[in-house]
């Protein structure tokens, strides 16, 4: 894809190794490419605007300290995506459950600019939100990594930690249990 | 194969998931089963509705934020790159340092052999004829010339 003066744009692969030998500017544009990407998904993990700027800032500073260790077995975006799954874990195991302290996507002091969609009315997209929301952890990273991500099942398993098999089953049980909240929306 | 199971296989199909025999297989099965064709219809609309689902988007602060960090992590690297060559070069100075006094040590030209005590360790013959008082000499002489007296 050509930069907006018509030059080719380096390959996430070459900006990495770039960045790996000190160029600076090289990773901020690693940072320019994947942040909103990555924000997107930590938000739709932890459905909390504050807590997803900090898991996206943690997965930057962890991909600056694991350059040099990146053997290049998956690819860059896969990589990131790995590294943001992990600190969504940890994120998840220091976060107590605080029902007070848990503000809604659609209602947070810092509104979050939603992509206006224009074929779903607003409860439509609201309720689709929550009912990602209310699916347990491990269900709501396969749905959004399936679904709003697009990553294929080994990408999942690779990110994810887990066998393919288990990628398979828990994104047939989300389903399931989308399809049972939203079965207002789908028949 | 029961029908939890084809349920399943069905979400794989719909993700693309599975082998192009059992893409076959299951698409040939479709034809003749209406509640697998409606499970098929149901997981594609829920795509369609998750799809449209707005994507949170990051502040333009928040980016900042993050390059600023970015900035933070390169300079703290650079620090620690250098705290470690100086910590190397520290090293390298000290065993040149320790080479250099251990060289020089060894090129030192030693102590001259006192006339007595080279009296004293050469043949008898020698020992035999040197008298009391050339003994006494060589002693005194010996003895002036570390304490530096004229």
């Amino acid at each position: 894809m050509p930069s907006e003066s018509g030059q080719p744009q380096p390959a996430d692969a070459a900006l990495l190794r770039r960045a790996r030998h000190g160029d600076a500017s090289a990773f901020h544009d690693l940072v320019d490419r994947h942040a909103a990407r990555l924000f997107a998904m930590a938000a739709s993990f932890v459905g909390n605007v504050t807590d997803a700027e900090d898991i996206v800032q943690e997965t930057f500073a962890g991909a600056f300290r694991g350059l040099r260790a990146f053997e290049g077995r998956s690819s860059v975006r896969t990589w990131l995506t790995s590294i943001l799954v992990r600190q969504t874990a940890m994120h998840r195991r220091r976060t107590t459950r605080r029902e007070a302290r848990l503000v809604r996507l659609e209602t947070t002091a810092e509104p979050v600019a939603a992509v206006p969609s224009p074929t779903q009315a607003a409860d439509t997209r609201i309720d689709v939100m929550d009912a990602i929301q209310l699916l347990s952890p491990q269900h709501r990273d396969v749905i959004i990594l399936r679904e709003l991500e697009g990553l294929s099942y080994d990408e999942m398993a690779e990110a994810l930690g887990i066998p393919r098999g288990t990628v398979e089953s828990r994104l047939f049980r989300a389903r399931r249990q989308l399809q049972e909240r939203l079965k207002g929306y789908l028949d | 194969m029961s029908e939890c199971e084809r349920a399943q296989r069905l979400s794989a199909y719909h993700d693309g998931e599975v082998s192009e025999a059992e893409r076959v297989s299951l698409e040939a099965h479709l034809e003749g089963c209406p509640a697998c064709a409606a499970e098929r219809n149901r997981l594609r609309r829920l795509s369609d509705l998750l799809s449209a689902a707005p994507r949170p988007e990051m502040s333009a602060d928040a980016l900042a934020r993050l390059h600023r960090a970015a900035d933070d992590m390169a300079m703290a690297d650079l620090g620690r790159m250098a705290k470690t060559l100086m910590a190397v070069a520290a090293s390298i100075l000290l065993v040149c340092a320790v080479w250099l006094w251990q060289s020089r040590a060894a090129t030192e030209p030693t102590e001259p052999i006192p006339a007595w005590e080279t009296a004293a360790t050469t043949s008898q013959g020698t020992l035999a004829t040197a008298s009391d008082e050339q003994l006494a000499r060589w002693i005194v002489q010996d003895l002036e010339r570390k304490n530096g007296h004229d």
